[in-house]
């Protein structure tokens, strides 16, 4: 008897849970659907000609609806050279942060050595430093270094400089992540490892580097977005428009002269596309790859 | 710290190292604490330097040592500062009791595996993924004089409401817009902190009768405490170094004073002096105290 | 070093005389041209910096570059960058890689840097195109040394600007509008119809500065605006007070979303017949012809209306926008080349041919050429005898954009708070460092 109370109990509880949970899932829906409406009215503003909006209203009904804004977004921003750009930046900078942070965090959770801490805690702090404190320098020190190797652009207003620099910065949340990730993984793999006599660069690559893969791939994702989507350092560090990333070629949309907000819509609608793709693909991996604070560890 | 010395008997670390062994190692640790050091610290500094000088940004040899004139001048004479504290204040407040506990609980929902929790995952991280630029003109589409809001009410461009300008609203629009991006980072964050946490803990805590709020409260919450401090230093970063949106927005004009854009807007452009490094240091140090806070959180079981 | 701002002043009797010498300046430069081609052949390759992604200055400035290129042979690398981001990093621009020359203003903008020695002499230039402009162009070309480091392409003045047919509606006749009682009245009724009579943007942060450069020059006269600019006089003055006084007047006829709409808000609302006046620089007649000549033939423009008789209508911001040629620009006589071809009629010539209206610098553009609203932009400025550039082109960059800029927005969103900003000002002016 008392069973079958305490089970009906129960289920009487799962049960007023169930409506609880719906009813959660039904408001978190309604916010959910508010949060996609700016991105959702901008996608459909971006199928109707900027003139019929002036004409009759934001809120006419459509009397044209046409990709006709993605035609001239496309032949007014050059999306070819921007977006080879953005890959020219964002490619090798992701790339340079994940395999240094990987380092950095092999060695000091791997090895002991005396400054492991301070190391650690150099990187972690320099991620949060604002980016305006070191961009006067950063620029005097790129001009001086063209100027040494007798070639201006040997880092300013070349795609490499903007790379180094999201990497110097980019790096010390790398490193964190992967440090905290790569404390979860049992010692025993490295001692067999060094046992085996593997020397520490087969150490890295063979042994360790395969192990990382979910927060690497978690950090690809995250780093991608915001490089991808950085616009200050290619504004600051660049002289040379053709070379800037995507982001400023919307610039470009937005004439003095006559701000066509709908070619606006269709062109920031297109630069999206490469961040929302790897989001998309990577979506799985995403989240469990980054154990943050990792407490099983 | 252990030293090979006082723990002989460890066997997960080798007695020596040979020495190409030396040199990768070397090589793994050093090639990016320099570029780390060359392109961050030593930069971060010269700026702290260059904050207590006149310079126009522009010739080296005419750096002029000014003293502590140009935080005298930001203290005493720049109103605007103060209005710029303000607004980061409201910002701190407004993400720590309202944008940031939003996240948490949408995670724990969300992890919950509530019906539709993909949808919603992807849906509230959607506007994380966007560049600032894009996602100030989206929220332009809404807000600005002839746009949705606007037109939804019916108010011709001449007395539209003004919601970039008006300080009535300016302030909560730019709160709502940061908002719909810190909401899906926090989300994500606490998500991953989430899936570290054992599931059977919580299991337990609702079989014992606890309600769903005394679960996260009692079990969870404190469970996810390293998270809870990253989440903390990232609330109090992101509100202290915000400049994307306000810039996207307002351009380096003074229309929302932040302490970000006042430091660009001082330090880059035509008007270039080092008032704006000075702005630069003081927000660098509203913004060390929570990183040391959380720095020594995180080191503490190293350090030990 | 400000002092050259106040020398700036045009005499208008030298512009008259340009405009009259039209024909003889075309002649004159198709002379020069003649000799040029020599050294032009020379000159390699050369980049070329704008500041504007816009359609219609691009149009003017692609076809300037493509008469270059036809001409001389040298290929021309045009790198556009959007206006406010081109101005941001002028600074880090100039010391970098620039483009051999590059498109900028006249005014103390180009004289700071060309005291910082980023810009390149340009007076051998001037020698040899100097007779198709006035001395009142040289004067605001020339650096604080008294050299030459900007050659002039357009000039635009600032001014009430209105639609003729909106007026005609209300019943007003705008040749009516002299000074202020008549203009308060003109408010008034378009206030009465329903209509915004004064047309405020601000979200810029340098639109107001048209209002403020004004109605300064309006109430206290020419040399206390520059004096003040100078930081000879003092913003705490009464004068100033005074401008803030009067500026309060016109907020009862103003749209109360100042703040929210930059420049081309305001021109929006004038197209579609928002609000009546609309202080600003005419360069926006080409959008207005882009809409449709109808549109561009309904745009007028009149000077702002006398305040202290004393003054009268002397004086106008009439801005110039130029060419310079980078100091660090890998090719410096390509630059000055490319500049020397955009100052000479004939590339001023190819810009006219695009059709998009210009009010050139060069005294070769026949004022017989103009089309009715350039006339009356012509008429609007020889009624001023004072020339200035406008504020943030007038005074220290450290000072227009990062202090008056804000200051002015904050005024709109408190005018009670003109005392307390004007102190703020003052002192902010006098906290900024030694002009090095």
């Amino acid at each position: 008897m008392t069973i079958e109370k305490s089970q009906d109990k129960k289920k009487k509880k799962l049960y007023a849970q169930d409506i609880k949970d719906r009813l959660i899932s039904i408001f978190i829906g309604i916010f959910a659907l508010l949060w996609i409406f700016p991105i959702a009215w901008t996608l459909w503003s971006s199928f109707r000609p900027y003139t019929e909006i002036m004409k009759n209203g934001v809120l006419s009904p459509p009397q044209e609806l046409g990709l006709f804004n993605y035609e001239e977004a496309i032949s007014r921003m050059e999306l070819p050279t921007y977006f080879l750009n953005s890959a020219l930046i964002t490619i090798p900078a992701v790339f340079l942060t994940l395999l240094f942070g990987s380092l950095m965090a092999f060695v000091v959770t791997r090895y002991s050595f005396k400054f492991n801490v301070a190391l650690l805690l150099l990187f972690t702090a320099g991620n949060l430093l604002p980016a305006q404190l070191v961009f006067i320098p950063v620029f005097k020190m790129y001009l001086a270094l063209g100027d040494l190797v007798g070639d201006r652009r040997f880092l300013y207003d070349n795609h490499w400089g903007v790379v180094l620099i999201h990497v110097a910065f980019q790096m010390g949340f790398a490193t964190f992540v992967l440090s905290s990730y790569m404390k979860t993984i049992p010692k025993e793999i490295s001692e067999s490892a060094m046992v085996d006599g593997a020397n520490v660069f087969t150490h890295f690559f063979r042994v360790m580097l395969p192990l990382l893969r979910p927060p690497l791939a978690s950090l690809a994702v995250l780093m991608t977005t915001w490089i991808y989507n950085d616009f200050f350092w290619a504004l600051v560090l660049m002289s040379t428009d053709k070379k800037r990333p995507i982001t400023s070629a919307l610039g470009r949309l937005q004439g003095e002269f006559t701000t066509d907000y709908n070619l606006l819509a269709a062109g920031a609608m297109i630069a999206v596309i490469p961040t929302l793709i790897v989001f998309f693909v990577m979506r799985k991996q995403f989240v469990s790859g980054l154990t943050l604070g990792s407490t099983k560890g | 710290m252990t030293t090979e010395t006082t723990a002989p008997s460890t066997p997960r670390r080798r007695r020596f190292f040979s020495k190409s062994d030396k040199i990768t190692l070397g090589f793994f640790i050093g090639v990016p604490t320099f570029l780390h050091v060359a392109l961050v610290w030593f930069p971060a500094l010269a700026t702290m330097y260059l904050s207590f000088t006149y310079w126009t940004g522009i010739d080296i040899s005419k750096i002029q040592w000014a003293g502590l004139a140009n935080y005298e001048n930001i203290f005493f004479n720049t109103p605007i500062f103060w209005d710029a504290m303000r607004v980061n204040t409201v910002w701190l407040l407004w993400f720590f009791f309202i944008a940031t506990p939003l996240g948490i609980l949408l995670a724990y929902q969300i992890d919950r595996e509530i019906r539709g929790h993909k949808f919603y995952q992807s849906a509230y991280y959607l506007p994380v993924v966007l560049s600032l630029a894009v996602t100030g003109i989206i929220w332009n589409f809404l807000l600005r004089p002839d746009g949705f809001v606007n037109g939804l009410l019916g108010l011709p461009t001449s007395q539209a409401i003004s919601f970039f300008g008006d300080d009535r609203y300016n302030i909560w629009v730019i709160m709502i817009m940061a908002s719909w991006r810190h909401i899906g980072y926090i989300m994500l964050l606490y998500l991953a902190g989430l899936k570290a946490v054992d599931a059977a803990l919580r299991e337990a805590a609702t079989i014992d009768g606890a309600t769903e709020w005394q679960t996260f409260r009692k079990v969870v919450f404190p469970a996810m405490r390293p998270v809870n401090i990253i989440v903390l230093v990232i609330t109090i970063i992101e509100s202290l170094r915000a400049f994307d949106m306000v810039y996207i927005i307002y351009g380096s004009s003074g229309g929302l004073p932040i302490l970000g854009v006042l430091v660009f807007n001082n330090i880059a452009g035509e008007g270039a002096s080092m008032k704006g490094a000075a702005y630069a240091v003081i927000l660098f140090l509203l913004t060390i105290v929570p990183i040391i806070a959380y720095l020594r959180q995180q080191f503490r079981e190293d350090v030990k | 070093m400000l002092n050259n701002i106040s020398n700036r002043e045009m005499d208008r009797r030298l512009i008259l005389k340009g405009a009259a010498a039209g024909g003889l300046g075309i002649a004159g430069a198709t002379m020069l041209a003649g000799c040029a081609p020599g050294d032009a052949a020379s000159a390699g390759p050369v980049a070329f910096g704008a500041r504007t992604v816009d359609e219609n200055p691009t149009k003017q400035l692609q076809a300037l570059v493509a008469a270059y290129t036809a001409k001389t042979g040298n290929e021309v690398t045009y790198n556009a960058t959007e206006s406010n981001a081109f101005q941001n990093n002028l600074s880090q621009y100039l010391q970098g890689t620039p483009d051999d020359c590059f498109q900028w203003m006249a005014g103390f903008r180009m004289q700071f840097f060309a005291a910082q020695g980023l810009l390149v002499d340009v007076s051998d230039v001037w020698s040899e195109i100097g007779s198709q402009y006035n001395e009142s162009y040289k004067i605001a070309s020339t650096g604080l040394d008294g050299k030459q480091y900007f050659v002039p392409q357009s000039w635009y003045p600032w001014g009430l600007h209105f639609r003729k047919s909106m007026m005609a509606e209300v019943g007003l006749n705008p040749d009516d509008i002299y000074n202020w009682d008549d203009f308060m009245g003109a408010l008034e009724e378009l206030k009465a119809k329903g209509l915004i009579g004064f047309i405020g943007v601000d979200k810029g942060g340098w639109e107001a500065m048209g209002t403020f450069d004004i109605l300064n020059a309006r109430i206290n006269g020419y040399q206390f605006h520059v004096d003040l600019l100078a930081g000879r006089e003092k913003w705490t003055d009464d004068r100033v007070k005074e401008v803030f006084r009067h500026w309060e007047m016109l907020l009862p006829y103003m749209n109360t979303n100042v703040l929210d709409l930059e420049w081309d808000g305001g021109r929006d609302m004038l197209l579609a017949r928002q609000g009546g006046f609309f202080m600003m620089g005419s360069w926006f007649g080409a959008d207005f012809k882009s809409v449709s000549d109808a549109d561009y033939e309904d745009l007028w423009v009149i000077p702002f209306p006398e305040i202290n008789p004393d003054h009268a209508r002397d004086t106008i911001d009439a801005p110039i926008d130029g060419f310079c040629v980078a100091a660090n620009g890998a090719n410096n006589a390509g630059g000055k080349d490319l500049i020397k071809f955009a100052g000479d009629m004939e590339g001023v010539q190819a810009m006219l041919d695009t059709g998009v209206p210009m009010t050139s610098a060069n005294n070769g553009q026949d004022t017989s050429t103009y089309d009715a609203f350039q006339t009356q932009q012509l008429a609007v400025m020889n009624e001023a005898k004072y020339i200035t550039q406008f504020l943030d082109r007038d005074t220290r960059p450290d000072f227009a954009g990062p202090v008056v800029g804000p200051a002015l927005q904050g005024w709109f969103k408190d005018p009670s708070s003109t005392n307390a900003m004007l102190e703020s000002l003052q002192s902010q002016w006098d906290a900024l460092p030694p002009l090095a």
